[in-house]
């Protein structure tokens, strides 16, 4: 199935969805003639619900750029790696706040190279996680005098 | 240098009146060449470097951590120091660009395009040597012209009103339809889609919360350097992951190369060097533009005049030198507007501008007449601070590719911790982490489904620019939009945008007919 099918129509959703938006959260101009804070954003969502709407049309027109439509098909690997990388930034990010950074590195670190990875070199993997946190905490504290999260449970 | 009762002489030199040009010229060398006007410049470069070159750290933020320690200094190493660092930190950005595929600062944002492509084939320490030798040029280039054509350029660039930056930026985002490789559709969609990014937070001008749903951390908005980290590095490391263990196993290279560009590969992009600092000079000049859309144009500018433009992207060398050269060359333009008129370009340039402030420097017409030493001494600190980049940056090239030497997945898990740290270090903002890995998801399903994540950069990178002129060039008229067609500069640069966009739209076109008429088995899914 050709991509722009339904990525024409997901556009078209967000730009209504933005327009909606814009409209009930933006207020408009004080003077009248001028642009407000919503004109922009407004004048954004029309443009991207007539790029919306040009996608979904040609993607109904015969003579097009076929090579944009063959698509791989995402594999259960692939969708597991980029939910687990993502869900990995969320939880250090978490972690960061909570714990603080010479605790949430380790952490991530491990759970990086054994979860996400299936590495099971273990000299390597504590090797990495101590390495990593104590460069950065050298570079960025001592050196750089650039404060780092020490964590909200451990104050 | 001896004995001079006379007090006029600011350059620290403390023998003499500067009465005349030549006089001031020695007296500003004597002054800039002393041995703690050097320490402090090669200290502020380096510094500069360091701060450049780490995603997260920015040299405007180096410049305000320095700018203390000018205050017990004399005149010419205490703008020594904050030259340095503005210099370094201009050149540093190129580093983690190339190296990393995460551009240190925004300015380095269009050298991730090819030089990240050509570190991954290899050809790191080219690509290094090429943005360091660019770099140099671009600033020595500016700081001629801006050395000769000060009071020329300045009485041009403030003729740049509200809507003659407008036409300008407006100009600078035609350069999506360069950037959307296959399709101008995708290419438009993307650039809407990072205007949209830059809309989130508080208004600028009329302080009104957009779309920040009641949350104080939205207010912020969304950091351009927090969103191009998410946007290069979170992809690239999905990807890294993607491939190991499914790719053949990783073998520790023996020897990284690390060797720098032919003089023959130089020499053949020296026109383009020239012509990409002349823009980087001329935008650089005009305040409230700044390095990442001199180095945008200048990659696009490159790309269109090459005779195969559909090499860019994949790892060429002139898609590195031309917004090198071009966002070096800002530094000397942004000094135009700032000692001729005190009118600071960006952030960085009102950082010197304080500086300049506190040891009792107005920047002005009259600076010029009352301490042309000062001025002089300002000169030689900048050629200074591109000698020290020059060594360092060279001398570094072969610690720097040790890095390639590293197995991609490990570095990947580097790269994480890093992104995280980066993001962080921006505001001192959990929330700006989290920003971060949304901003990687996106950057993610965006070249899932074929759009390029170029354009919503460009989008991020000149949308507050191009909204806030907008904006104030009509206020200022209240409300009329003669003000966009009155202007010479204006039109010009207007018609210029509907140059590119039509003669882009055209060969888009011409290619998908190509395209579609190939057969099947040409059809490689890129």
């Amino acid at each position: 199935m050709r991509i722009d099918r339904w990525l024409g129509p997901c556009l078209l959703i967000l730009a209504v969805v933005w327009l909606w938006l814009v409209y009930t959260q933006i207020p408009g101009a004080r003077q009248p003639g001028e642009p407000g804070p919503r004109a922009f954003p407004a004048l954004l969502g029309i443009v991207l619900t007539a790029l919306g709407a040009f996608m979904t049309a040609s993607a109904y027109l015969p003579r097009r750029n076929r090579i944009l439509d063959e698509i791989p098909r995402a594999s259960l690997r692939e969708v597991l790696i980029a939910a687990g990388t993502f869900g990995l930034l969320m939880l250090y990010a978490y972690l960061l706040e909570k714990v603080g950074f010479l605790l949430a590195t380790p952490i991530v670190v491990v759970l990086a190279m054994a979860g996400i990875l299936r590495l099971r070199n273990w000299l390597l993997i504590a090797a990495l996680a101590g390495g990593l946190t104590a460069t950065c905490w050298m570079f960025f504290v001592w050196l750089l005098k650039a404060p780092l999260p020490r964590g909200l449970w451990l104050m | 240098m001896s004995g001079c009762s006379r007090p006029r002489c600011r350059a620290g030199c403390g023998s003499c009146e500067a009465g005349d040009t030549l006089e001031a010229l020695t007296h500003a060398l004597a002054a800039a060449l002393s041995l703690d006007a050097i320490a402090a410049t090669a200290a502020g470069t380096v510094i500069g470097l360091i701060f450049g070159s780490i995603p997260g750290l920015t040299f405007s933020m180096a410049l305000a951590l320095m700018l203390p320690f000018t205050f017990g200094m004399q005149v010419t190493p205490a703008i020594g120091l904050l030259l340095g660092v503005y210099v370094g930190g201009m050149t540093g950005g190129s580093v983690s660009a190339i190296l990393l595929g995460i551009p240190g600062t925004p300015s380095a944002a269009a050298t991730v395009f090819d030089g990240f492509p050509m570190a991954q084939q290899g050809d790191a320490s080219v690509a290094l040597g090429a943005a360091v030798i660019a770099s140099t040029f671009g600033g020595l280039f500016s700081l001629v012209v801006m050395m000769l054509l000060l009071e020329q350029v300045a009485a041009v660039a403030i003729r740049f009103g509200p809507a003659e930056i407008f036409a300008l930026v407006l100009f600078g985002l035609s350069t999506i339809c360069g950037m959307a490789e296959r399709s101008m559709l995708r290419g438009l969609v993307a650039g809407t889609l990072g205007l949209m990014l830059m809309i989130i937070g508080l208004d600028e001008l009329d302080g009104v919360a957009r779309l920040t749903f009641g949350t104080v951390q939205m207010q912020q908005g969304v950091n351009l350097l927090v969103a191009m980290i998410g946007l290069f590095a979170v992809p690239q490391i999905i990807s890294t992951f993607l491939d190991h263990g499914r790719v053949a196993p990783f073998k520790m290279p023996t020897d990284v190369r690390a060797r720098l560009p032919s003089m023959r590969q130089l020499k053949e992009r020296l026109w383009l060097m020239v012509r990409c600092s002349g823009i980087g000079t001329v935008i650089g000049a005009i305040p409230g533009t700044g390095g990442p859309i001199a180095a945008f144009i200048a990659y696009d500018h490159a790309r269109r005049f090459d005779r195969d433009p559909g090499k860019y992207g994949k790892g060429e060398l002139s898609g590195v030198v031309a917004p090198e050269s071009a966002n070096n060359a800002v530094t000397g333009g942004t000094m135009i507007p700032l000692l001729s008129l005190g009118i600071p370009g960006d952030p960085a340039t009102a950082v010197i501008l304080g500086g300049l402030l506190v040891h009792g420097l107005f920047p002005g017409p009259m600076l010029f007449r009352t301490h042309l030493e000062v001025i002089y001494a300002l000169y030689v600190s900048i050629v200074l601070a591109y000698v020290v980049i020059l060594v360092v940056q060279l001398w570094g090239i072969r610690i720097f590719v040790r890095v390639l030497a590293v197995p991609p997945h490990v570095l990947a898990v580097c790269i994480i911790v890093l992104c995280g740290l980066g993001s962080y270090a921006i505001r001192n903002s959990i929330f700006d982490v989290y920003l971060m890995a949304v901003m990687g998801l996106f950057g993610y399903l965006l070249q899932r489904v074929r759009i390029p994540v170029a354009p919503v950069v460009l989008g991020l990178v000149l949308g507050e620019t191009l909204e806030k002129q907008y904006r104030t060039a009509l206020i200022m008229t209240e409300g009329d939009y003669a003000v966009f067609y009155t202007s010479g500069v204006a039109l010009f640069f207007f018609v210029l945008t509907a140059l590119t966009i039509g003669l882009q739209f055209r060969s888009s076109l011409r290619r998908q007919s190509t395209e579609s008429g190939r057969p099947e088995a040409d059809r490689a899914p890129r």
